[in-house]
């Protein structure tokens, strides 16, 4: 058998992806990036490959994506994060349907992609400069509340009132924001669904530039928040869809590349 | 379709009320959470503006609801008629948003919101009728708009020459015949005893307003500016009565706590009267920053505020056609709006107020687009530094994210005006 992996080194997680002879996804990873992406993407790897059970002869080609793509030296091939998110939204949403915009957010940007019915990337978007809407900017919210991440779902649907606007556009402004509504024992749930629909409305900016499109898919780790969802949804006025594991989106992408340029380059027919 | 989520989406107008009441109650506690001595009587205003904008909830049920596009709409004719007036002009960025669809992107803020609350019918009073006088060329044009959305509207012709006798014929005639018009509309017939009582009803608000602000004469004035912003804004839709009620218990807390010096500020606050573009709950941007960096405004010159109340209906005969002629003059000699070829009338006011209210400067507000006041600031920082008045000129929005730049000039300002009251 052979098998073909996705790395998607990304600012705060590896994300690792492997798919099987038919282009099927047999296994997935998600590690913390940590201090040394190189050694962690190597051990992680290695890790998933026992785990599924691919002896290194039997994995064939590997594509390394995200940003720190170029650290990856044993990688046949490299891409930009926007083709592999494209490919792997596609492949993920399969069942689902047709995909024509995807929303996502990363640890410390955030994207909004058009793709056609062929599933080429038509325009994109990004916020890459700033950290603020971003998986980064979640942390900081839950480090201040004193909650986990994966709670904040729990606490935006349990908010009752109005929800309090942030109006900062910097995350390190909008902690202090944060951190003043907190002083006037404001209630953590309206601070948190707050904070959500501070970064829908963000990431709503993002995704009118490239054209709001039925068929709207939304990835990334901060994707795992169902408040967020909600609040994405809300200020949307559409249905997104959110697929099983949605951080690992850009690396099938890339696994599933891998699997395509393996054929081409062993002049099989795919 | 979903395994993730299974939860409903909110409709546009659903989502559109969540916006413009984030934005309502972020102001109503940023003001509770910078105030100094909150009075007590004060809680009615804020849980008015809390009921009206986040609630939407209706207070002229049954009666039948005249939405006005700005202050030079007479008040009383629409009363003695036995219908509402609701002041339209709207404070909110959401739907400033919208409204930017319709209307060019560098036109006034305040005009694209109520525009952009005509195109989604996003009222709490939706207006049955809806009087747009000719006075700024932004809601002269905005008439138009609204009138394709599908509302019924009467335009009132208003003059730009305030002292010529033309203009005061041309503007009695319009009035004449909006309560003529009015009076058909509603199937009621005004009568003397009818308008009358009106000119007394709205008197006797005006006259609430000017006991509270001679208040703020006091070396510590018992009210913020903010506060008292809440309180005038809170005229465009609130019950006339329930309104005079809720000033009176205002007014007697607020004599009780000049007679104990409470006051809103502190003694070394500087002192500010505010004029330009009318600040409009929630938009208090501008008075909120000025406050916020330890001023008070003791006065204003605004037609969201001040200009309401400032000058009375003053009637010769109390024959039905006299009063007609005087509630006109009230809208037309009283008014100190810069669509006037001259505005000597403004600039005197401001000085006067400066004078009155000890002020130790001026902020002069305009917001981007509003070319009447961007234009007339000129003439304003002209006769201002003629008189020795320190003044500041802002240009602002509705746009909630670019306060850093406005705080830094703010902050600059009230600083440099603590030292010269040192130097003093």
């Amino acid at each position: 058998m052979e098998y073909f992996a996705g790395i998607d080194i990304g600012s705060t997680a590896i994300k690792i992806a492997i798919v099987d002879g038919t282009g099927r996804l047999v296994g997935h990873r998600v590690s913390a990036s940590g201090s040394m992406f190189y050694k962690y993407a190597q051990e992680s790897l290695a890790q998933l490959m026992a785990e599924v059970g691919v002896a290194p002869e039997a994995l064939r080609y590997t594509v390394a994506t995200g940003y720190g793509r170029k650290l990856f030296k044993e990688a046949d091939e490299n891409i930009s994060e926007i083709t592999a998110n494209a490919i792997g939204a596609r492949a993920a949403a399969q069942e689902h349907g047709e995909i024509k915009t995807i929303i996502n957010i990363g640890g410390q940007d955030s994207k909004a992609i058009s793709m056609d019915s062929e599933g080429n990337v038509v325009n994109f978007a990004m916020n890459d400069r700033c950290a603020a809407g971003t998986g980064k900017f979640l942390d900081v919210v839950a480090r201040n509340l004193e909650i986990g991440v994966d709670e904040l779902g729990e606490y935006h649907f349990k908010s009752t009132g109005t929800p309090l606007s942030i109006n900062s556009t910097c995350a390190v402004f909008a902690e202090s924001e944060i951190i003043g509504l907190l002083g006037n024992n404001h209630r953590v749930e309206e601070i948190v669904s707050g904070v959500h629909y501070s970064i829908a409305k963000r990431i709503v900016k993002l995704v009118k530039r490239v054209g709001i499109h039925e068929g709207i898919y939304f990835d990334g780790g901060p994707a795992l928040n169902n408040g967020l969802v909600n609040a994405i949804e809300n200020e949307l006025g559409k249905p997104i869809f959110v697929p099983a594991f949605p951080q690992i989106t850009t690396s099938l992408g890339a696994a599933v590349l891998a699997w395509e340029s393996y054929g081409y380059e062993s002049g099989e027919a795919v | 379709m979903n395994a993730r989520n299974d939860h409903t989406i909110e409709t546009p107008r659903e989502r559109q009320g969540r916006h413009k009441a984030m934005e309502a109650v972020k102001v109503l506690d940023t003001l509770r959470e910078y105030a100094v001595n909150p009075p007590e009587a004060m809680a009615y205003f804020y849980e008015l503006h809390r009921r009206y904008h986040c609630d939407m909830t209706p207070m002229h049920e049954g009666k039948t609801k005249v939405g006005t596009m700005c202050i030079q709409v007479p008040y009383e004719v629409i009363d003695a008629l036995g219908a509402a007036p609701v002041r339209l002009c709207n404070g909110f960025y959401t739907d400033d948003e919208i409204g930017g669809e319709y209307l060019p992107s560098k036109s006034c803020p305040l005009v694209k919101a109520t525009v952009g609350a005509f195109a989604t019918d996003h009222f709490a009073d939706t207006p049955d009728l809806v009087v747009t006088p000719t006075t700024c060329d932004q809601k002269t044009k905005a008439t138009g708009i609204v009138e394709e959305m599908g509302y019924p509207v009467y335009e009132m012709e208003f003059p730009r020459v305030k002292e010529s006798e033309e203009s005061r014929e041309y503007w009695r005639r319009s009035v004449r015949n909006f309560t003529k018009t009015l009076s058909k509309e509603l199937k009621t017939k005004l009568t003397r005893g009818k308008l009358k009582a009106s000119i007394r009803k709205v008197g006797y608000a005006q006259t609430l307003y000017h006991r509270l602000n001679a208040l703020r004469k006091a070396e510590l004035p018992p009210i913020s500016g903010n506060d008292m912003f809440l309180v005038t804004n809170a005229f465009f839709f609130d019950k006339t009565e329930a309104w005079s009620a809720a000033v009176e218990r205002l007014l007697a807390e607020m004599e009780e706590r000049v007679k104990e010096g409470i006051g809103a500020a502190r003694k070394r606050s500087p002192r500010i009267v505010y004029t330009g573009s009318p600040p409009i709950f929630p938009n208090l941007k501008v008075p909120q920053l000025i406050e916020m960096a330890d001023a008070v405004i003791v006065a204003d010159e605004s037609c969201s505020s001040n200009r309401l109340f400032n000058d009375m209906v003053s009637v010769d005969e109390w024959f039905l056609y006299d009063m007609v002629d005087a509630v006109a003059d009230r809208y037309l000699k009283g008014c100190t709006c810069p669509v006037f070829t001259r505005n000597d009338d403004r600039i005197r006011r401001i000085v006067e107020l400066v004078k009155e209210y000890s002020a130790d400067g001026v902020v002069y507000q305009a917001f981007a687009g509003c070319q009447v006041y961007e234009m007339e600031q000129r003439s304003v920082l002209a006769a201002m530094e003629k008189e020795g008045i320190p003044i500041l000129y802002l240009e602002s929005d509705y746009s909630p994210s670019q306060l850093g730049q406005l705080t830094t000039r703010v902050e600059a300002f009230v600083e440099s005006l603590k030292s010269r009251k040192r130097r003093q």
